[in-house]
C-alpha cells in the first residue's frame, strides 16, 4: 500500500490535481477569480503542473533526469505564485484596514528579509550529494518552504494580535497554505539531509495526504456556505468610575 | 542532522499555532453585549504623570544611581501595566467596532469604521510602546528610548480618549475618568 506506484500513490497524485482543476472552475462561474486571481492562476498551474508530473512520472519512456528538471522546473513557478498568492491574501486582509496598512507592509517586509536571509543560511548548511539535480531541488525547496511558512505564520499572528476579522475564503486559503507550507518545513528538511535514505518514499506519502488536506480546506472555506455576518452590535458602557477606581488600585499596589 | 530536526521542530511548533489560531478562530466570540463591558478604564492624568520625563531627571538628580536604575524599573513597569491595560482596551473596541459594522446599519457604519481604525492605530502605538519599555527596562539609563517611550504614551492617551467618544456622542463614553 504505501509503495511509490501502488494504488494509493495513484489516488494521490491524482486526485488534488482534479478537485484543484474543479475548484478553480467553481471559482470562475461564481466569479471568484477577480477576488481572487493569484489563487485562482495556484489551482490552475496545480492542477495542469501536478497532471503533467504525473503523467512523466508514470511514462516509462521519459528518464528520471527529464522527471528532476521538470519538477524543479515546476517547484520554482509554483513557489513564485504561491508568494504572490501569499501577498494577495494579506492584501485582501487588510483591505477593510486602511490604518494598519503602511505598518503591516513596513513588517511584513522586515520579516521577509529575515526569513530570506535564514533561508540563505540553511541552505549553506546543506548537504550535497552526487545526485545534484536531486540535491538542488531538495535544498531550494526547503528554504523556499522555510520563507513561504514564515510569511504566513507571521500573517496569522498579525491579523490574531490586531483581531482583524477575515473573509472566509481568506481565511481558508491562508490556513491551507499555513497547514502545507508548515509541513513542507519538516518533509523537505528530513529529505535535504537523506535522512531517511531508501525509504524517503514515505515522507512523500506524508506531503501527498497533506496536500490533499488542504486542497479539501480550500474546498470547504471557498465553496461553503457564508455565514450571516448580521447581529446586533455591542453597546459601549458608560463610564463607571468604581471600576475605574478600583482598576487603578489595583495598578498601584506593589 | 541537527538542522534538520531544528527545523523539523520548527515546523512542528509552526503547525501547533497555526491549528491553535484556527481552532481560536471558529470557536465562538464572547456574547457582544458582554464585549463591551470588559473594557477597563485609564487614568490618563496618572498616565503622563508617570511618563513625564521631568519626573525622571528629577529622580536621576536625587537618587544614587543604584537606586534610581531599580525605582525607574518599577516606573517602567507601572508604564508597561497602564500600556497593556490601553492595548487590551483597543483589542475589545476592535472586535465592538466591528460587531457594529457586521450589524449592516448604515447609522453606524462610518464611526464604526473609524473606531475600529482608530483602535488599531492604537493596539499598534500599545504594541511598539511595549517594545520600547522593555528594551528600556534592561537599560533603564537609556534617555533617548525614554523620551521615545513618552512620545507614544501621550499619542497613545489621545488616542484611547478619542475612542470612548466616537460610538455614542450623545452620551460621551470615556475610557479615563477626565
Amino acid at each position: 500500500m504505501f509503495q511509490p506506484h501502488s494504488l494509493l500513490w495513484h489516488y494521490l497524485s491524482v486526485a488534488p490535481s482534479v478537485l484543484l482543476a474543479l475548484l478553480a472552475l467553481v471559482m470562475w462561474r461564481r466569479g471568484m477569480h477577480k477576488e481572487f486571481p493569484a489563487f485562482f492562476c495556484y489551482a490552475i498551474f496545480e492542477a495542469t503542473g501536478g497532471g503533467v508530473l504525473y503523467a512523466i512520472d508514470v511514462s516509462p519512456s521519459i528518464s528520471a533526469a527529464t522527471y528532476w528538471r521538470s519538477y524543479l522546473c515546476f517547484l520554482l513557478l509554483e513557489g513564485l505564485i504561491k508568494f504572490i498568492a501569499i501577498g494577495e491574501v494579506f492584501t485582501h486582509l487588510l483591505r477593510r484596514y486602511q490604518s494598519l496598512g503602511r505598518f503591516a507592509r513596513v513588517l511584513i517586509s522586515s520579516v521577509g528579509i529575515v526569513l530570506v536571509f535564514a533561508a540563505t543560511v540553511i541552505a549553506a548548511y546543506a548537504n550535497p550529494t552526487p545526485f545534484w539535480l536531486i540535491s538542488a531541488t531538495r535544498i531550494l525547496s526547503r528554504s523556499v518552504s522555510v520563507v513561504q511558512c514564515g510569511l504566513i505564520l507571521f500573517v496569522l499572528i498579525f491579523a490574531a494580535h490586531f483581531h482583524l476579522s477575515w473573509g472566509r475564503a481568506a481565511f481558508g486559503i491562508t490556513l491551507g497554505f499555513a497547514v502545507l507550507s508548515s509541513v513542507y518545513v519538516g518533509h523537505w528538511a528530513l529529505l535535504a539531509d537523506w535522512l531517511l535514505g531508501q525509504k524517503s518514499y514515505l515522507l512523500d506519502f506524508a506531503i501527498m495526504a497533506t496536500y490533499h488536506v488542504c486542497v479539501l480546506i480550500w474546498f470547504y472555506y471557498i465553496l461553503g456556505p457564508q455565514k450571516s455576518t448580521t447581529k446586533s452590535p455591542a453597546i459601549l458602557p458608560e463610564d463607571n468610575l468604581e471600576l475605574w477606581n478600583r482598576e487603578l488600585e489595583r495598578l498601584l499596589q506593589p | 542532522m541537527n538542522l534538520a530536526f531544528v527545523l523539523v521542530f520548527a515546523a512542528v511548533v509552526a503547525l501547533g499555532i497555526i491549528l491553535r489560531l484556527a481552532v481560536s478562530r471558529s470557536v465562538p466570540a464572547k456574547v457582544d453585549s458582554s464585549l463591551a463591558t470588559t473594557i477597563r478604564p485609564i487614568d490618563v492624568e496618572a498616565f503622563r504623570n508617570l511618563i513625564n520625563p521631568a519626573e525622571d531627571d528629577y529622580l536621576r538628580s536625587r537618587l544614587p544611581p543604584t537606586e534610581f536604575r531599580s525605582v525607574r524599573r518599577a516606573r517602567l513597569r507601572a508604564i508597561a501595566a497602564y500600556v497593556q491595560v490601553a492595548g487590551t482596551n483597543a483589542a475589545v473596541l476592535v472586535r465592538v467596532g466591528e460587531s457594529a459594522l457586521a450589524s449592516g446599519n448604515p447609522q453606524f457604519a462610518e464611526s464604526a469604521q473609524r473606531l475600529v481604525n482608530d483602535a488599531l492605530l492604537l493596539r499598534r502605538n500599545a504594541t511598539l510602546a511595549l517594545a520600547r519599555i522593555y528594551i528600556a527596562l534592561a537599560w533603564p539609563n537609556c534617555g533617548v528610548a525614554a523620551v521615545r517611550v513618552v512620545d507614544r504614551y501621550e499619542r497613545l492617551s489621545g488616542s484611547a480618549m478619542l475612542l470612548g467618544r466616537l460610538q455614542n456622542p450623545a452620551t460621551p463614553v470615556r475610557l479615563s475618568p477626565r
